[in-house]
C-alpha cells in the first residue's frame, strides 16, 4: 500500500485516529487527530473522477465518503456498494441493505414522526419484534449551510456554523472560531478561553439533562421525564439570563468575546447551578431506585469497545463503551487544565452505560462550571499569536481545523480560507459521527425498545442536515 | 323493577355509557398533576369525543367491510358488556344477562374485530400492535377467567349479580382465595385498560404501542366509536374490581352511593402507577401476566382447601 491509503493506514496503524473526511472538488482529504488532540490531512487528488476508497481502514469515515460522494460527485474505488446518504430519490434496493428470509419484514417509520422531532426515515428489517438491520435515511431538510458560507467573510460564515444547531450551537461556533483564529493566526487570551469553556460547558448541562428526561420518556417514565424536562427548563433560561440566547446562539465570536457579567450576574448563575445540580442529584437518586425503569436499561442496544472503535463513535457514548477518548483533555484553546475523562464503572456500551454517562460528565461539567465561574467576565479579543500549520495542508492554502468536544461528543469543524473568505468549511458533527452507531446497537434489539436506544444516543437530525 | 333495579340501571348505563370518558380523564387529569403539569381537566375526553364525532371518516384503499365495520363492533360489543356488568348486586336483564364468561367473551370479541382490521389494512403499526395484544390477551384472558373464577367459587354462581351479592360483606374474605383472586384481578385491570406497566396510552412512539397502534389507520367517529370503547373498557374492569375484589356494602343502595367514589380511587391508584412506573420490556408482559395467573390458581386452590 503506498500513496494516499498507505499514508493513511500508516497513521492509522500509529496513533492517530479518524477525525473527518471531506472533497474539495479536485481533492479529498482526510483528517486523522492524533493521541494530543492535534489534526493533521491527507491528501489525495481525484484521477479521472475517483479517488482510493479508505473504507476498509477507517469504516468511521463510511458516512464521509458517501456525502462526498453525493455532495461532490467524487467516486471511491473500493467503496461498494456505494449507497446514497444525502442524495434521495434512490429506488428503495438501492439505499437499504437486502435482508431476506423467512418471516422477515419491514417496518417503515418517518419521515414524518409524531412529536417535536426533525425528519429521518428509519427502515427496520425485522422478524417478529426483533430487529435484524436498521437503514436510516436522513439528511431530508439539508440546508447547503458550508455551500452557502462558501466566498463568505470568516465573521459573517459565523452566522451559518451557529445556526446549524440549536442544540449543539455553542460546541459547532467554537470550533468554526478554533479554525478561523488558526487562520487569522489569532490566540484566544485566558479571559476567551475561559468564556468559551463556561458556554460549551453550560450546553453540556441543559443537553444532558434533557438526554436523561428523554431516555424516561423513552419508557413512560413520567416522573423522571417531567423532573428532568424541568430542569433543562431552568438550564435553557439560566443561559437566557446570562447571554440573551435559551441556546446560547450568537454568544460565539470569531476572535472576540462580548460577554460581560459583573460579580452578581456570574454570583447568580453559580448559584442557579447549584439549586439545578442538587435537584438534578435527587431526580436522579429516585430513578437509580426505581427497578422498573432501571430495568429497561441494562442489556439494551449495546455498541462494545471495539465496534465503538471502529465505528468511530465520539462522546459519552464511547466512552460508555469503555474508549477514554475526550477532547477536553488537550484542549489547548479553551481552559481545561488536569481534566481527565470521566468513566464509568461499567462500560458495557448499552442503554444503562450512555445514560449513567451522562449523569458523571452532569456532575463532572457543575464543577468545571463552579470552579470557572469563581470571578467576573469581561469582554475580551483574541490576540496574534504564532501561525497555526496544519501537517499536511497543501503550501498556500489556510486551513483551520477546530476540535471541540461537545455535549454528543467530537465535533470537528475544517476551515479552507483565502483572503479572509471561506473557501471550503466542513463541519463533522458528533452526531454524523454516530448515527451509524445507533443503526449499529438497534440490530439484535426489540422494535418496542429502539426508541429508547436512540434516545440513549439522542443525536441531532439539524446536525447533519448543514 | 323495584326501586333498587330502577336505581341500579340508571346508574350502569348513565355511567357505563356515558361516565365512562370520566375514568381516562380523570387519571389523565391527575397524572399531569403528579408530575407537576396543569394539564387537561378531567372531562377532556368529552372534548376529544366530540371533536372526533364532528370530523370525518378515512377510507383505507383496498381496505374492505372487515375495516369499515370494525369500529362499530367493538363499541357495540362495550355496549353489550357495560349491559352485562352490573353496578350493584340487581340489575335488570337488557337481553343480555350476567354471565361472567359471556363479559370474557365480548372483550375478545372486540380484540378479535379490530385485530382483523389491523390485518385487512395492512399497515405496519396497526399489525405490530395488534400482533402484540393478541400475544398479551393469550395470558391476560387466562388470568381473567381465573380471577372471576375465583368470585364465582366464593359467590356460588357465574351470575355477576349473584356474584357481586355473594362476595359482599366480610364473609367472602374469611379464606385467601378472593384477595388472591383480587391481585390477579389487579393486574388484568393494567393489562385490560393498556396503562402502564404493560402498555403507554400516553405515548407517541409508535413503535411501543399495543393498544393504540390498530387505532391509528382511523379517524373522525370511528376513531369517537375506539376512544369511546377504550373508557368503557375502564369502566368495565374498575366496577367489577369495585364491586367484586374489594369489600364492598351487603345493600344496593350503599353499592351504588359508594361506587363513585371506589371508582375515582382506583382512577387515582391507575394514575400513580403510571407515573411511577415505566413500561416494562414487552416480551417480560406475559411473566407478568403470568404471575397474575398464579395468583388466581392459587385462589382456586385456597378454595378448594379443606377448612
Amino acid at each position: 500500500m503506498s500513496g494516499y491509503r498507505g499514508d493513511v493506514a500508516d497513521a492509522l496503524s500509529g496513533s492517530a485516529i479518524f477525525g473527518a473526511l471531506y472533497a474539495t472538488g479536485p481533492v479529498v482529504r482526510t483528517v486523522l487527530i492524533g493521541p494530543d488532540g492535534s489534526p493533521g490531512l491527507i491528501s489525495a487528488p481525484v484521477v479521472e473522477g475517483s479517488v482510493p476508497s479508505i473504507v476498509d481502514l477507517a469504516p468511521a469515515a463510511g458516512w464521509d465518503e458517501r456525502e462526498a460522494a453525493d455532495l461532490y460527485g467524487v467516486g471511491f474505488n473500493g467503496h461498494s456498494p456505494m449507497r446514497p446518504l444525502v442524495a434521495h430519490g434512490a429506488a428503495l434496493e438501492d439505499w437499504t441493505v437486502r435482508v431476506s428470509g423467512h418471516d422477515a419484514y419491514q417496518v417503515a417509520v418517518g419521515p414524518i414522526h409524531a412529536g417535536v422531532i426533525e425528519s429521518g426515515h428509519f427502515r427496520f428489517h425485522v422478524v417478529g419484534d426483533r430487529i435484524l438491520h436498521l437503514d436510516a435515511q436522513l439528511f431530508y431538510k439539508h440546508r447547503g449551510l458550508q455551500a452557502a458560507a462558501e466566498g463568505r467573510r470568516l465573521r459573517e460564515a459565523m452566522a451559518l456554523v451557529a445556526r446549524t444547531c440549536a442544540a449543539c450551537s455553542v460546541t459547532n461556533a467554537i470550533a468554526y472560531a478554533d479554525a478561523c483564529e488558526q487562520v487569522l493566526a489569532l490566540e484566544p487570551p485566558s479571559e476567551l478561553r475561559r468564556v468559551r469553556t463556561i458556554l460549551v460547558e453550560l450546553e453540556r448541562v441543559w443537553n444532558h439533562l434533557n438526554d436523561v428526561s428523554a431516555i424516561c420518556a423513552g419508557v413512560g417514565m413520567a416522573a423522571g421525564n417531567a423532573a428532568f424536562a424541568a430542569l433543562t427548563e431552568r438550564a435553557r433560561r439560566l443561559n437566557d439570563a446570562l447571554t440573551g440566547h435559551r441556546f446560547l446562539r450568537g454568544a460565539v465570536q470569531v476572535g472576540a468575546s462580548d460577554l460581560d457579567w459583573d460579580a452578581s450576574a456570574v454570583r447568580r448563575a453559580a448559584n442557579e447551578l447549584d439549586s439545578v445540580r442538587t435537584d438534578a442529584a435527587r431526580a436522579w437518586r429516585e430513578l437509580a431506585f426505581n427497578a422498573s425503569f432501571q430495568d429497561r436499561l441494562a442489556g439494551v442496544g449495546v455498541i462494545d469497545a471495539g465496534r465503538a472503535r471502529a465505528l468511530g463513535v465520539v462522546g459519552p457514548a464511547a466512552r460508555a463503551a469503555g474508549l477514554d477518548r475526550d477532547e477536553r483533555c488537550h484542549s489547548g484553546r479553551l481552559s481545561y487544565d488536569g481534566f481527565a475523562p470521566a468513566l464509568p464503572e461499567r462500560p458495557d456500551g448499552d442503554v444503562r452505560a450512555r445514560y449513567e454517562q451522562r449523569a458523571l460528565e452532569l456532575w463532572q461539567s457543575f464543577d468545571l462550571l463552579g470552579m470557572l465561574l469563581d470571578r467576573p467576565v469581561t469582554a475580551s479579543r483574541a490576540e496574534p499569536g504564532p501561525a497555526v500549520r496544519i501537517p499536511g495542508a497543501g503550501p498556500g492554502d489556510e486551513t483551520g481545523i477546530g476540535v471541540v468536544e461537545g455535549p454528543r461528543g467530537r465535533t470537528v469543524c475544517i476551515l479552507e480560507a483565502r483572503d479572509g473568505q471561506v473557501i471550503r468549511l466542513q463541519l463533522r458533527t458528533a452526531s454524523f459521527a454516530n448515527w451509524p452507531a445507533v443503526a449499529a446497537a438497534a440490530a439484535g434489539s426489540l422494535l418496542p425498545d429502539f426508541p429508547l436506544i436512540n434516545k440513549s444516543f439522542e443525536l441531532c437530525y439539524a446536525c447533519v442536515d448543514r | 323493577m323495584g326501586g333498587a333495579t330502577l336505581a341500579e340501571a340508571s346508574v350502569q348505563v348513565c355511567g357505563g355509557v356515558l361516565g365512562a370518558p370520566l375514568l381516562p380523564g380523570l387519571i389523565q387529569a391527575a397524572k399531569a398533576r403528579l408530575q407537576g403539569r396543569r394539564g387537561p381537566g378531567p372531562l377532556q375526553p368529552y372534548r376529544e369525543l366530540r371533536r372526533l364525532w364532528s370530523k370525518s371518516t378515512v377510507e383505507v384503499e383496498g381496505a374492505t367491510q372487515v375495516y369499515r365495520w370494525a369500529p362499530a363492533t367493538v363499541a357495540a360489543c362495550m355496549v353489550a358488556a357495560v349491559l352485562l356488568v352490573p353496578a350493584a348486586g340487581v340489575a335488570p336483564g337488557w337481553g343480555v344477562g350476567h354471565d361472567a364468561f359471556a363479559l370474557v367473551g365480548l372483550l375478545a370479541l372486540a380484540r378479535f374485530a379490530i385485530a382483523a382490521a389491523a390485518w385487512d389494512t395492512g399497515n405496519g403499526f396497526s399489525l405490530m400492535g395488534a400482533s402484540r395484544d393478541l400475544t398479551i390477551s393469550v395470558f391476560m384472558e387466562a388470568t381473567l377467567v381465573l380471577s372471576l373464577g375465583v368470585a364465582s367459587l366464593s359467590a356460588g354462581t357465574t351470575d355477576l349479580r349473584g356474584v357481586v351479592a355473594g362476595t359482599a360483606g366480610g364473609g367472602a374474605w374469611a379464606t385467601p382465595a378472593l384477595a388472591l383472586a383480587a391481585l390477579a384481578f389487579g393486574i388484568v385491570v393494567v393489562a385490560e385498560t393498556g396503562r402502564q406497566p404493560v402498555d403507554n396510552p400516553d405515548t407517541h412512539l409508535e413503535l411501543t404501542m399495543i393498544h393504540e397502534g390498530p387505532l391509528l389507520e382511523y379517524a373522525g367517529r370511528d376513531q369517537a366509536y375506539l376512544q369511546w370503547a377504550a373508557a368503557a373498557r375502564h369502566w368495565i374492569v374498575l366496577v367489577i374490581a369495585a364491586q367484586v375484589f374489594l369489600p364492598h356494602g351487603r345493600t344496593v343502595a350503599v353499592q351504588l352511593v359508594a361506587l363513585p367514589a371506589v371508582l375515582a380511587v382506583l382512577a387515582g391508584a391507575l394514575a400513580v402507577l403510571e407515573t411511577v412506573v415505566a413500561k416494562m420490556r414487552v416480551l417480560f408482559v406475559p411473566r407478568l401476566l403470568g404471575v397474575g395467573s398464579a395468583l388466581a390458581l392459587l385462589g382456586v386452590a385456597a378454595w378448594l382447601a379443606p377448612r
